[in-house]
């Protein structure tokens, strides 16, 4: 089931065609000018199915493309996140990191990266089987402050900010690496409790504080097993503790 | 008690090794020790820096080179490393010398302070705290009941004719007893409008802001408010100097001092200048409109929506560094009364120094002027100009009277008003008006000490024809609609 | 430009030579000694002033009313004192003008003791600021603020164990209530009172 990368990105494309604008199958000509080679091969693997010119997915081929899909958008999350990739190479790196997702691998960079529903492009991140069971311990998380759910705690795992002068904002607050840090509204700003203290930022600065999430029992387990969704409208996700 | 003998603070190899060379390098006395004069240089404090150069140039080269290369020793800027470790030995420290009970969970403040926090439920909150505060205390209260009865009682029935009694017995000269008593007479006009109309409004206000103060709502309100500020150029920062510019823009315009960038602090002067009524306007403009709610509709959508405008185009146009927003916030405390008392006295104290003069300075110009006939010529001047927006020529006067200060042209609109001078359309057009109109003589002193001459004029010499041209344009709008009011 | 007017009136041009060890030879009129209150925002500094001094100034439960640098007078042990009540700092590092301008009067008048006002609940992230204080060299006195609210969110400070590993003298207060306040007034007197040299630079 090794596929070559031109290969996977083509039945990437069949995919998202078909799946995400919620068809049961798409024209050739729309996804594949030129990419008739490619085709052939997926074609014989058995993944895709061609008559008059319509292309579908065959049910082996559709859980794979999925899973292509989610290691892509995964290495996307990871690249961004932890790696901070500027989005003009992102998905050119991408492309070349979801093989490496392979195997399982994908689960642990899903876990580590708390199970993001969405890629940086905000387009959804199929769930894996780690998602589904996320009762298993988690290992290690980290995320930008901006992207916690009100009421996660962590600790400072570090800051990455662009400029010197944001730098010495945080640390004159106190935020440097070790400092428990609570999430408590992300909007219409960001509230969060260091120590004994509140403080409230903009999207800039929460972006800049990266939060490695605590492994607390009872509430990593509670916070994690019903995340409320974080898509654009989530933000206005705001719980008492 | 004996010499301190202080340990320092260890810093890592190569920072220490650097410290050591730098302070061998320096020679000068710089008010503190070496050791912070090079952790400083280190983190490339530019004022430090300026002050070596001043001191002792020659060594500044090497000390740059040391800099340097210490800095490239780390991935991390130099300020991040020290602050590390310094935040170790502070973790460190707290570690031994506290014990934390625990006693976390959220209290009944700490819930109340999430609901002001909300953004539906913190909003609602802010617009009860808009309408019990401003509107009911300062507008209807403060602007309503006590200042009907400082005017019509305490100065109209009482000062006024005794003091007036007592200046036909003793002052012989019409012309001289005009000074002080007649229509622009230093007591029956400066004082008694800063005595019976501005201060009963200016106190409501100072009483209500003082609360709020205390109560730390200000910086929930900047964190509510600090996405609508972002699209203005602002940070949710601004909030602190134009909630105080309610009160009195001069005020406010000082304090734009606590904001970071010099982007910010120009737009803030501008709005200020430009959109923010002072509570003596606000609280005039209240009880004149509250007669008609459609007009008071009007008045505060044109208003904010003017800023909100004026902001956006202006954040598009200036250049500079955009803002940021980080701000702590207090806990929710009950204010105490004693503290707000003493707060609203100290401001009130401040805006009375500041305030009395000007307008006994106001009268005795006014005064001049009518006596020389120079004040009818600028009176027949900005007739034409008046009439442009709609308004009867009564109106020009209140203009003139704005130019000194903000609240003296509100306390003339209120009693124009009360004459039934002007009703209905041109009283929400001059209402309009006179809130954009140029700021005072003491705001635009200030504006010149903070802002400097170039940003001030350029400000009032946009502020002046565009408030008229607002005016123009609302009229026009308000009568084509034939809108009743 | 502004910031040099600003702190030309902060100033008075009023340059004051000599170390901290020496007695205050001031050249000018002003001889008192010095007490400089310093601190983040927020955390009563203000409040400390107007104890100290009796005069009011304007307290807010918000940052960044005080733009000014505040004087005032102090009796202290019977001797009169010059209390100056600082806009807030974060850290020796400015940020804002405000920042600038509370630094530059520590580097420049020299005063006699450095109250540095801490809100107890956050000591951790407090002591930075204290740490660089005493590594300038300036005469640190740490005053723990708000011990009630400290205590009421389940915290406890040892305050003789904080005082001995800091090598400075360190007061617990309500400013709120004046708690502390006589306690911190002796201090300073012990502190300022003694013209040797109290710390080593």
């Amino acid at each position: 089931m090794d596929l070559e990368e031109k290969t996977e990105e083509l039945l990437e494309t069949i995919w998202v065609s078909i799946k995400e604008q919620d068809r049961d199958n798409v024209q050739q000509d729309e996804v594949c000018t030129g990419a008739t080679e490619e085709l052939e091969k997926l074609v014989t693997a058995g993944y895709v199915t061609v008559s008059n010119g319509q292309l579908s997915l065959t049910p082996r081929g559709e859980p794979l493309a999925r899973n292509v899909i989610r290691r892509h958008r995964l290495a996307e999350r990871l690249l961004a996140d932890v790696l901070n990739t500027g989005d003009s190479i992102m998905h050119e790196k991408a492309c070349k990191f979801e093989h490496l997702l392979d195997r399982g691998l994908d689960d642990s960079i899903c876990t580590l990266l708390g199970h993001p529903k969405i890629c940086p492009h905000g387009k959804p991140i199929p769930p894996g089987r780690c998602c589904q069971k996320q009762r298993a311990p988690v290992s290690s998380l980290v995320s930008p402050l901006s992207r916690l759910n009100p009421g996660q705690k962590g600790k400072v795992a570090y800051v990455h900010a662009p400029q010197i002068k944001q730098l010495q904002k945080l640390m004159a607050m106190g935020i440097l690496p070790g400092a428990p840090i609570t999430l408590i509204q992300d909007f219409p700003s960001y509230v969060f409790q260091v120590g004994q203290t509140q403080f409230a930022v903009d999207n800039e600065i929460a972006d800049a504080i990266y939060v490695r999430l605590l492994q607390n029992e009872e509430t990593a387990d509670a916070e994690v097993t019903s995340p409320p969704p974080k898509t654009v409208g989530g933000r206005w996700g705001w719980r008492r503790k | 008690m004996s010499a301190i003998r202080n340990a320092p603070l260890q810093y890592d190899r190569h920072i220490e090794s650097a410290l050591s060379q730098i302070g061998e390098l320096l020679k000068r006395e710089y008010g503190l020790s070496k050791r912070t004069v090079g952790l400083l240089l280190l983190q490339t404090d530019t004022d430090i820096e300026k002050l070596v150069q001043k001191h002792e140039a020659e060594a500044l080269p090497s000390i740059r080179k040391i800099v340097d290369e210490t800095r490239s020793l780390y991935n991390q800027p130099l300020n991040y490393v020290i602050a590390m470790r310094r935040q170790q030995e502070a973790t460190r420290l707290s570690s031994i010398v506290t014990t934390s009970r625990g006693k976390s969970g959220t209290g009944f403040t700490e819930r109340l302070s999430r609901i002001t926090m909300h953004p539906v439920t913190g909003s609602l909150i802010l617009l009860a705290v808009l309408y019990l505060g401003l509107y009911q205390f300062v507008g209807v209260f403060g602007a309503g009941t006590l200042v009907d009865f400082f005017e019509n009682t305490v100065f109209g029935q009482w000062i006024n004719p005794w003091i007036t009694g007592v200046a036909i017995r003793f002052v012989p000269y019409q012309w001289l007893r005009a000074l002080f008593v007649g229509d622009y007479g230093i007591i029956t006009l400066g004082l008694s409008y800063a005595v019976a109309i501005i201060l009963p409004i200016v106190t409501t206000f100072f009483i209500v802001f003082s609360i709020i103060e205390d109560s730390g709502y200000l910086p929930r309100l900047s964190m509510l408010i600090d996405r609508i500020f972002k699209t203005i150029g602002l940070s949710g920062r601004a909030v602190i100097p134009i909630v105080l510019g309610l009160g009195c823009d001069t005020m406010a315009t000082i304090v734009t001092r606590t904001q970071e960038t010099k982007r910010e602090r120009v737009i803030t002067t501008l709005l200020l200048a430009l959109a923010i009524p002072c509570s003596a306007q606000l609280g005039v403009i209240f009880a004149i409109l509250s007669d008609s709610k459609l007009a008071l509709v009007i008045w505060v959508l044109v208003v904010m929506l003017i800023m909100l405008l004026v902001g956006f185009l202006t954040s598009r146009i200036l250049p500079g560094e955009k803002a940021t927003f980080y701000m702590e916030i207090p806990p929710l405390r009950l204010p105490k009364i004693s503290n707000v008392l003493v707060k609203t006295l100290t401001r009130l104290q401040w805006y009375l120094t500041e305030v009395i003069p000007f307008f006994i300075i106001a009268s005795v110009m006014l005064w001049l002027g009518e006596l020389t006939g120079v004040f009818n010529w600028i009176i027949a001047l900005l007739k034409p100009v008046v009439a442009f927006i709609g308004l009867p020529q009564e109106a020009a006067q209140v203009f003139l009277y704005g130019f000194f200060r903000r609240d003296f042209g509100a306390a003339g609109l209120y009693d124009l008003h009360n004459s039934g001078a002007i009703v209905g359309i041109p009283l929400v057009v001059a209402a309009v008006t006179l809130t954009l109109f140029i700021p005072c003589i003491a705001q635009f002193m200030v504006m010149l000490k903070e802002r400097g001459v170039k940003t001030a004029l350029a400000i009032a010499i946009f502020i002046f024809p565009f408030a008229f041209v607002v005016g123009y344009f609302l009229n026009l709008v308000l009568t084509t609609l034939r809108v009743t009011l | 430009m502004n910031m040099r007017q600003t702190v030309l009136g902060v100033f008075g041009l009023g340059k004051r030579s000599g170390s901290c060890c020496g007695p205050a030879t001031g050249p000018t009129e002003n001889s008192l000694k010095k007490i400089a209150i310093v601190g983040t925002p927020n955390v009563g500094k203000s409040v400390i002033f107007n104890r100290l001094t009796g005069t009011y100034v304007t307290v807010s439960n918000y940052p960044g009313t005080t733009v000014d640098v505040t004087r005032g007078k102090s009796l202290i042990a019977g001797e009169k004192m010059e209390v100056v009540d600082t806009p807030g700092m974060y850290s020796l590092m400015p940020i804002t003008e405000e920042e600038r301008v509370a630094r530059l009067l520590l580097f420049e008048e020299k005063p006699q003791a450095v109250l540095h006002v801490v809100d107890a609940r956050n000591l951790e992230r407090m002591l930075p600021f204290t740490m660089q204080l005493i590594e300038a060299g300036f005469p640190v006195i740490l005053d723990l603020n708000m011990i009630d609210e400290m205590a009421a969110a389940g915290i406890e400070i040892d305050v003789v164990k904080l005082e001995k590993e800091l090598n400075v003298p360190v007061v617990a207060t309500v400013a709120t209530t004046g708690k502390g306040l006589n306690d911190l007034r002796r201090r300073l007197a012990e502190y300022v009172g003694h013209p040797e040299c109290t710390v080593t630079i």
